[in-house]
């Protein structure tokens, strides 16, 4: 009875295992004899005997991880770095051989004592991949959809899983800066709006919207598959237009005893390059070029810092306490304070600060910083549950001083079976605490916090003043910086806290082998939370003296509960598969925010907004609802393996659009030719397998804020109010239109063409994946400008833009039996083809001091870089005569083109002068192995992408005073070097600054990414048997002709009325956190 | 058995799938439609009341400076016009240092087509095209809610509602008129944001046409101080007309409002730009920007916004030093032993001093140039004695800081507290229209209309109370963290708060004042000059000048800006401040400013360009 009970259940769930995982085509032969081998184990008891072997691949390679397992029982073993395994089990008992990417293999022990297996690769074509609410076969899938080799994912420091995916799948860049915790700008093929345009994550089912994914711990994660293209996306319907992520967390838990994984490593980083590799760190240098830049302007050079021109010295002090500087007891003759009665220091009002002969100001601010990640996970099971748990602790030190990151999490997911239910959850909680006022990639002019020009303070200032408090540049050609030092310790306590539980809770019910039904509540809900505080400053030339903290917080729920019906079937040659679905989606969130001035006690702990505790209170809340509903379906149909259709449809409602146009349809149709399938094909002797691919299909995107279907009015204290009365001190209530609704919102548009091949070459030996796309984005939402006769509110977001990507992505891949090696590679092209229907161009988002350097103009990509284009330097007084009429021209200063040929260098000679979009990114992956030893490489290259070095601004043009490249002096223009890399250094030359190709550099850059070197310990090791330990290094050697500071920037954190807007600026070096070299030591051990 | 429960299990799957889909899309309109609703914000039903439409025309006042939603690049939007109208013309320096706004180098060179100087180009439109949609904006609402509840507003007070809207229509309006001539003038029906430009003779007919309705819609008396009255309207009605040289027409307009209008001269200079609010829009008052300081938004940013870059540097205020007065400015203040302007009667070497005109100095000067700049040993309001250091780069901006727009210390009208520099920020309100402008506006016409007496007898009006006051020892009411030094100077000014005496009070030692009347107007251009004189001593730094200089013609422009910085009364800017010798020279064009260039842009339709360019840009 009870051993009927327990068959009757094995057979359901192999049924159910064979569909879920070997996609629709019955049950394979494999299938049968494991089925049949299962009543066979169930009934047959024999002796015990030792069993060892050794597993290979087919080419002869040991086989290391794979896991043996006795048929019906929990007895289990692990080959080791050599194959090797040793297993007890009775004489006639089933082994069972599998691991990730081999084909499973069942053998009978049959007495045997010693049972060698060879495991032959699942070939590309015969992998399966969890894509949309479904599993497929990648044989069946007709889309542009690259699986992530996702061992080569986890091999990096970052908190975040979306750091290597550049590397990883052809057709996808990623962007993000070196700060801990920092965001990843993540594009695939391309950029399709001039508004958000980061890809769907889909996580275990449940769409996100987020572009860090901190909270998703790396080592949780089972597989990550990119879909690129409208037939592989738009059963995602309203929000693949960027592309989907399909994230799996769902680690099978083993059948079986706990089995207990640990996984530690830990390291240290620091930055790949400083600015004291490229700027001047002594005091006496830096005059030199001050002198140059007066002398060359025929003024006379300030000598209220360095005293005598001709014999420049440290000041004693560069500033002693106001303009009447009361602790003075006189200047000299230079007017630098003397005799200073340093008693007489007071702070905030008295400050005495003394002259230094060289501060290394990024050295003070950045060093090493220590990385760790710890990782628990147990998993095991039975027939009937698998459970798997895992623990994990993130911390990534800032390479910047009191800067982290720290990441805690815990995640449950189990799974039950009863018959033919199945059902449970896959749950993660985790919190992560991040330390620091440095903003990762900030907007706005990105002068302040600890990058931008506060770096770039003179090396004359001295960190301290006389009396330990943070000194500034407080005198007359000491610049507007702050005091980069002081920055980051007064904001160490600035804290950002999210708190997130992310999962879902499934269940299924196997009907029949044909069909099978799902439901699926997703949730991801929590509560992110900012408390900052800004000092005081009374040591800089533009000092304050008040103090403020700010708080807030949002909560947030986003609800999808989807429902699928699933429908399999062969009939003959004719293969169905069938798939429907409902979905419902709510997403809302909650902010409150609030700050308080003049806190009169401004420690950690009296940081709170209460009125005894400081002065002005100022409290406001906003929040935002949408929500999305959607019928879908999919059919598949493959005849005779050779002939592959697939037609998918998806109706969305969104209530961020209009009435009447809530509701689109997104239809995909795909189609694939396997070749080798063909009579007249088979049997080729150098394509072993070939597949061809061909997808059309539209995808869809709402992704603006919600309520933009009406006019919006409100107000400010700030903007609509008013003393009307002339009180002076109380102001009336007032209104303004603050945005123009448009009740004609639709669905943008998203049009795309595939076509794809898949080869398996040479019998296995090389796999080629080769997709060249279209991507036409139509009805494009968002907010062009209107003039500002219209005034100020808001500009309604329309539908009337369209922007075009084409591309080529590869990937060829070769494994041999001892080594391996990936290549992807990929090409797009962006091009705007309209804006409203009225402008030509639009600006982008940041005006810098200089003006805007980003135009959006058609026919162009979308934030290319505007301003004149920069000819050399006017060599003397003729070429300045002979060149066009321009602003300020004088020898050494630079020329710039007469592009329209009027005779005059004005606003109308600006032209497009670069692109932040490369001409060509790859991706190498390699690695190896020798016995007991494997190694793996990374690299990335980015190529034809420009950089706008904005921070020439400052260490070339000194605007503000700033610190100066420390090859200025040699390398500027002079008489007698006419082909200088900067032009004549002349602190009169207001024009040479403006904004041109002089700023445009070559942004490529070659990376070794990722190097690991790893050992496995042998199995009879005393201490840590099996385990594996490994060094690693991140980020070792760059390869650059760009001469900033880190060719791999991020994206501007920018947002505009109607949402994210960072496409639109891209690639502009505002003193961007660079990116971090990382060793590390790491060890894996299971028991 | 096993086939029985799948089909019974079959059927209630079913039904149940059945059952949520079926639910779900019952659901759907609802689920939609209620997750639509904007959150946090006010709709246009709202506001369809009478608070609605008092709140939007308050609004409308507000767009009189800069607001949070308008600081973007720079201060091209301050009320004063300080950028434009005093730093493009002879008033002053950029001050600061050379790297510090960088668009304000190029209004000041003369290079307004370049790109930095078009960003604060563009905001000066951008807030002046809000201050027009915001008026439009009121105008619209009131009608639709006269129409809709007749019972909510009295006659009297949907009057004065539109005919307040309508006289800040016609002052947004005219803002743009005087900067660029040739604009598009916006009612409140008007839908087409990219209509081409007027002429600017229409514009100035467009301008009156409205200040015509609101005369006609106004009361006598303002609502509240801060409002248009009939008066009001009046008084910038012969301002238009000034401007649009209609001098006859101008006459009996601004003589109406001097023989039956409210408006009367200060008795003391001071109390014209003033934080003492019980002297707040007093009776010279025709309209002003009402800052409130300490008010409630905790960034003062209702304060004098647009003024707030325009103070000493090393000194209470912390920052930044800009606006800074001319060498010539300081000069042109020179009197003759008959108290009249140097600069007539000695017009060949009343500029030619380079020196920092300190306390030192003992020329004659008439006492409004300390009330108008900030110079060496000469107290500050009542901030104590004013020195050179307190400026941030003298060899950028000279030696002198602006002063009409500070507070006095004594006033309490400073920002206590708030985001950047709040000691920068106070309540003084900001003049854009004085009863002394309007005297010398009725000069202007009357000696273009040949009446020279009446020209004179209204600049000696406003010469008279000139001499009526000068500067005081303004010792500290506070002295605990004295950062200038009172006593030691002048210690007869020890304990002696008084910020304005009579101009021959004896505690004056930092200067000879003197100034008097005209006896007579020889000629007409002797008068014309004498106005125009007058009006730049009396408006200095006001940000009127480039206006002024524009509307007197080219050649008279022409030759005061380049004389400015090449050479006129012995003295040139450009061997002065070095970054003068780049300026361009002063030409045809720039009698208007380029419409924005972006705003040309935005103006297309298809390849049309509706706004036209002004011409030479």
């Amino acid at each position: 009875m009870f051993a009927n009970r327990r068959k009757t259940m094995e057979k359901n769930l192999s049924g159910k295992t064979s569909f879920r995982n070997r996609g629709w085509r019955g049950l394979s032969a494999v299938l049968v004899s494991l089925l049949f081998a299962l009543v066979l184990s169930g009934t047959a008891f024999g002796q015990n005997i030792v069993v060892t072997g050794t597993v290979t691949s087919t080419g002869g390679a040991p086989l290391q991880g794979v896991t043996v397992r006795v048929q019906g029982t929990d007895t289990r073993a692990t080959t080791d770095a050599s194959g090797k395994y040793r297993i007890s089990a009775p004489g006639d008992a089933v082994l069972n051989f599998s691991v990730l990417g081999q084909r499973p293999v069942q053998t009978t022990v049959a007495g045997r004592n010693t049972v060698d297996v060879t495991m032959a690769n699942i070939t590309y074509l015969e992998q399966v991949l969890v894509t949309a609410y479904t599993e497929q076969r990648r044989g069946d899938i007709t889309g542009a959809i690259s699986s992530v080799d996702i061992a080569q994912a986890q091999k990096q420091t970052g908190a975040s899983v979306l750091q290597r995916l550049d590397v990883a799948v052809p057709g996808v860049t990623v962007v993000s800066s070196g700060s801990p915790g920092s965001r990843s700008t993540v594009r695939i093929r391309g950029v399709s709006s001039f508004q958000n345009n980061d890809p769907l994550y889909v996580i275990d089912g449940t769409p996100v919207e987020e572009s860090y994914l901190n909270f998703l711990n790396p080592n949780d994660i089972t597989s990550v598959q990119v879909l690129k293209d409208a037939s592989a996306s738009s059963i995602y319907g309203s929000r693949a237009s960027n592309g989907v992520i399909v994230i799996e967390t769902t680690k099978k838990g083993i059948q079986g005893p706990p089995q207990v994984t640990l996984r530690v490593r830990s390291g240290v980083a620091s930055p790949v390059k400083g600015y004291n590799d490229i700027l001047l760190t002594n005091s006496l240098d830096y005059f030199k070029v001050l002198r140059a830049s007066y002398q060359n302007a025929g003024l006379k050079t300030p000598t209220n810092i360095y005293g005598d021109s001709l014999n420049p010295s440290i000041p004693q002090y560069i500033y002693a306490a106001g303009s009447t500087r009361p602790a003075v007891g006189g200047l000299d003759q230079y007017g630098r304070p003397i005799n200073v009665n340093t008693a007489a220091y007071s702070y905030p009002n008295a400050l005495i600060m003394p002259g230094s002969a060289g501060t290394d100001w990024w050295g003070a601010v950045f060093g090493t910083a220590p990385v760790g990640d710890y990782n628990l996970d147990v998993n095991g099971g039975s027939d009937a549950n698998a459970y798997r748990v895992s623990f994990n602790y993130f911390h990534q030190g800032g390479t910047a001083i009191y800067n982290d990151f720290k990441r805690g999490s815990i995640r449950a997911n189990t799974q039950f079976n009863r018959g033919m239910f199945n059902f449970g959850e896959n749950v993660a909680l985790s919190y992560e605490r991040h330390y620091g006022g440095l903003p990762d990639d900030p907007g706005g002019y990105a002068e302040d916090g600890i990058l931008g020009k506060n770096i770039l303070m003179q090396p004359v200032i001295p960190i301290y003043d006389i009396n330990g408090n943070f000194a500034g540049g407080k005198s007359t050609g000491l610049g507007n910086q702050g005091n980069p030092v002081k920055y980051a310790f007064e904001h160490k306590d600035d804290i950002q806290k999210n708190l997130n539980i992310f999962g879902n809770a499934f269940a299924g019910l196997d009907l029949t082998p044909a069909i099978s039904l799902k439901t699926r509540l997703g949730f991801n809900t929590g509560q992110n939370a900012f408390a900052g505080f800004t000092p005081p400053s009374p040591e800089v030339a533009e000092a304050t003296f008040n103090n403020q903290i700010d708080e807030n917080t949002t909560q947030f729920l986003d609800w999808t509960w989807s429902n699928t019906a699933r429908f399999v079937k062969a009939l003959g040659s004719h293969n169905f598969d069938f798939l429907l679905g409902q979905e419902a989606n709510q997403a809302t969130n909650h902010n409150i925010a609030g700050s308080l001035q003049n806190l009169v006690n401004t420690g950690v702990d009296s940081r709170y907004i209460q009125n005894a505790l400081g002065g002005k209170k100022d409290v406001s809340s906003t929040g935002s609802k949408s929500a999305l509903l959607s019928l879908f379906g999919k059919a598949d149909y493959n005849y005779a393996e050779k002939y592959v259709a697939s037609f998918t449809v998806r109706r969305d409602g969104s209530s961020r659009l209009a009435p009447g146009h809530q509701w689109g349809t997104f239809p995909a149709f795909g189609l694939g030719w396997r070749l080798t399938n063909e009579p007249f094909f088979s049997g080729n002797k150098y394509f072993s397998d070939v597949m061809l691919r061909y997808g059309v299909g539209v995808t869809g995107n709402q992704l603006i804020p919600s309520g933009r279907i009406v006019a919006q009015f409100g107000g400010d204290l700030g903007e609509t109010y008013y003393d009307v009365t002339g009180s002076g001190s109380t102001i009336a209530t007032g209104y303004r239109q603050t945005s123009i609704g448009n009740p004609d919102l639709k669905w943008e548009e998203n049009k795309s063409t595939n076509v794809g091949a898949d080869m398996v070459l040479f019998n296995g030996a090389i796999n080629l994946v080769v997709d060249v796309y279209r991507r036409n984005t139509n009805n494009l939402l968002f907010d062009p400008a209107l003039p500002a006769t219209a005034g100020l509110s808001s500009p309604p977001i329309i539908n009337v833009g369209k922007m075009r990507n084409t591309g080529i992505d590869f990937s060829v891949g070769h494994q041999a039996a001892f080594w391996n090696v990936t290549l992807n590679g990929s090409h797009y092209h962006n091009e705007i083809v309209s804006i409203d229907g009225f402008q030509t161009f639009f600006y982008g988002p940041i005006s810098t001091r200089f003006g805007n350097q980003v135009i959006n103009e058609i026919g162009h990509p979308i934030g290319s870089f505007y301003g004149f284009i920069a000819d050399g330097f006017f060599r003397d007084a003729a070429d300045v005569a002979a060149h066009a009429k321009q602003d300020g021209a004088a020898p050494g200063r630079i020329k710039f083109r007469d592009v329209n040929g009027d005779g005059v260098v004005d606003n109308n000679d600006r032209t497009i002068i670069g692109s932040p979009h490369p001409k060509f990114t790859a991706g190498l992956d390699l690695g190896a192995r020798r016995g007991n030893f494997d190694v793996s490489a990374t690299v990335f290259g980015t190529y034809g992408n420009k950089i706008f070095e904005n921070q020439m601004e400052f260490y070339v043009f000194r605007e503000f005073e700033t610190n100066v490249r420390n090859d200025l002096l040699a390398n500027s223009w002079t008489p007698t070097n006419l082909n200088a890399k900067y032009p004549r250094l002349d602190v009169s030359d207001g024009n040479s600054s403006t904004i041109s190709s002089f700023y445009v550099k070559d942004g490529s850059y070659t990376r070794l990414r990722n190097m690991q070197i790893g050992y496995t310990l042998p199995s009879t090791a005393q201490y840590l048997p099996g385990a594996r330990v490994y060094l690693q290094g991140d980020n070792l050697f760059t390869k650059t002709n760009y001469d900033g500071l880190d060719p791999a920037l991020p994206a501007a954190n920018t947002f505009g009325p109607a949402g994210d807007v960072r496409d639109q600026y891209r690639g502009v070096d505002r003193g961007s956190y660079p990116s971090n070299r990382v060793f590390s030591v790491g060890v894996v051990t299971s028991f | 058995m096993t086939m029985k429960i799948v089909s019974k299990n079959r059927l209630l799957v079913g039904t149940a799938v059945l059952t949520l889909i079926s639910a779900g899309l019952y659901g759907c309109k609802d689920f939609l439609s209620t997750n639509s609703v904007p959150q946090g914000t006010l709709d246009a039903g709202t506001l369809s009341s009478k608070a609605g439409v008092e709140g939007t025309l308050i609004g409308a006042y507000r767009a009189l400076d800069c607001t949070n939603n308008t600081s973007g690049p720079g201060w091209g939007c301050a009320a004063s016009n300080w950028v434009f109208g005093s730093v493009a013309a002879d008033d002053s320096y950029k001050g600061s240092t050379k790297d510090d706004q960088p668009p304000i180098n190029d209004i000041e060179g003369y290079h307004w087509g370049a790109p930095k100087g078009q960003d604060y180009i563009n905001q000066k439109w951008t807030l002046t095209y809000e201050g027009v949609v915001r008026a439009n904006s009121a105008l619209r609402l009131l009608k639709k809610v006269v129409a809709s509840s007749p019972s909510e507003f009295s006659t009297a007070d949907a009057h004065a509602v539109e005919g307040e809207a309508l006289f800040l229509r016609a002052h947004y309006h005219f803002e743009a008129y005087r900067m660029w001539g040739n604009i598009p003038y916006y009612r409140e029906d008007e839908t087409d944001f990219r209509k081409a430009n007027e002429t600017s003779t229409e514009a100035a007919a467009d301008i009156i046409k409205d200040l015509d309705a609101a005369i006609a819609l106004l009361p006598t008396t303002p609502r509240s101080k801060g409002r248009a009255s009939q008066w009001t309207a009046k008084a910038y009605k012969g301002r238009v007309q000034v401007y649009a040289g209609q001098y006859a027409a101008a006459v009996t307009t601004l003589q109406d409002v001097k023989t039956n209008g409210p408006y009367a001269l200060e008795k003391s200079y001071d109390r014209v730009w003033t934080g003492f609010n019980q002297f707040a829009d007093g009776p010279e008052t025709i309209l002003a920007y009402q800052a409130s300081s300490n008010d409630g938004e905790p960034n003062g940013n209702n304060a004098n916004f647009g003024e707030r870059l325009n103070f000493p540097y090393y000194t209470h205020f912390g920052c930044c030093g800009f606006n800074q007065p001319s060498q010539n400015l300081v000069n042109f203040y020179k009197v003759d032993a008959a108290g009249l302007p140097l600069s007539l009667s000695d017009p060949a070497n009343w500029n030619s001093s380079d020196a920092n005109f300190t306390s030192a100095n003992t020329a004659l000067v008439d006492p409004r140039l300390d009330w108008t700049v900030g110079r060496e040993g000469v107290p500050y309001k009542d901030w104590g004695l004013y020195n050179s250091n307190m400026v941030r780069d003298p060899g950028n901006g000279g030696p002198y800081s602006p002063k009409k727009n500070a507070h006095e210390e004594a006033s309490g009208s400073e920002q206590l507290a708030g985001g950047w520099s709040p000691t920068q920020q106070n309540s003084v309100h900001m003049h854009l229209y004085r009863f002394a402008d309007l005297l010398l506006l009725l000069a202007e016409a009357q000696v273009e209309g040949g009446d020279l007496n009446g020209a004179m007898a209204n600049v000696n009006l406003v010469r008279a109370r000139a001499d009526s006051t000068a500067q005081g020892c303004g010792f500290r009411p506070t002295d605990a963290s004295i950062v200038i030094p009172d006593s030691s100077a002048y210690p007869g000014c020890v304990g002696d708060k008084r910020i304005a005496v009579p101009t021959n009070d004896p505690s004056i030692k930092w200067a000879t004042y003197k100034v008097s009347q005209y006896t007579s107007f020889p000629s007409q251009a002797y008068a014309r000059e004498a106005v125009r004189t007058e009006r730049r001593l009396e408006l200095a730094m006001e940000g009127q000048r480039l206006f002024d200089l524009r509307r007197w013609g080219l050649a008279y422009a022409a030759a005061a800006i380049n004389g400015y910085i090449n050479g006129e009364g012995g003295g040139a800017e450009k061997t002065r401040i070095a970054y003068k010798a780049t300026a361009d020279v002063f030409a045809q064009k720039h009698l208007l400013f380029p419409i924005p260039y972006l705003q040309v842009e935005l103006s297309k339709t298809g390849t049309t360009q509706n706004l036209k360019q002004n011409t030479g840009w």
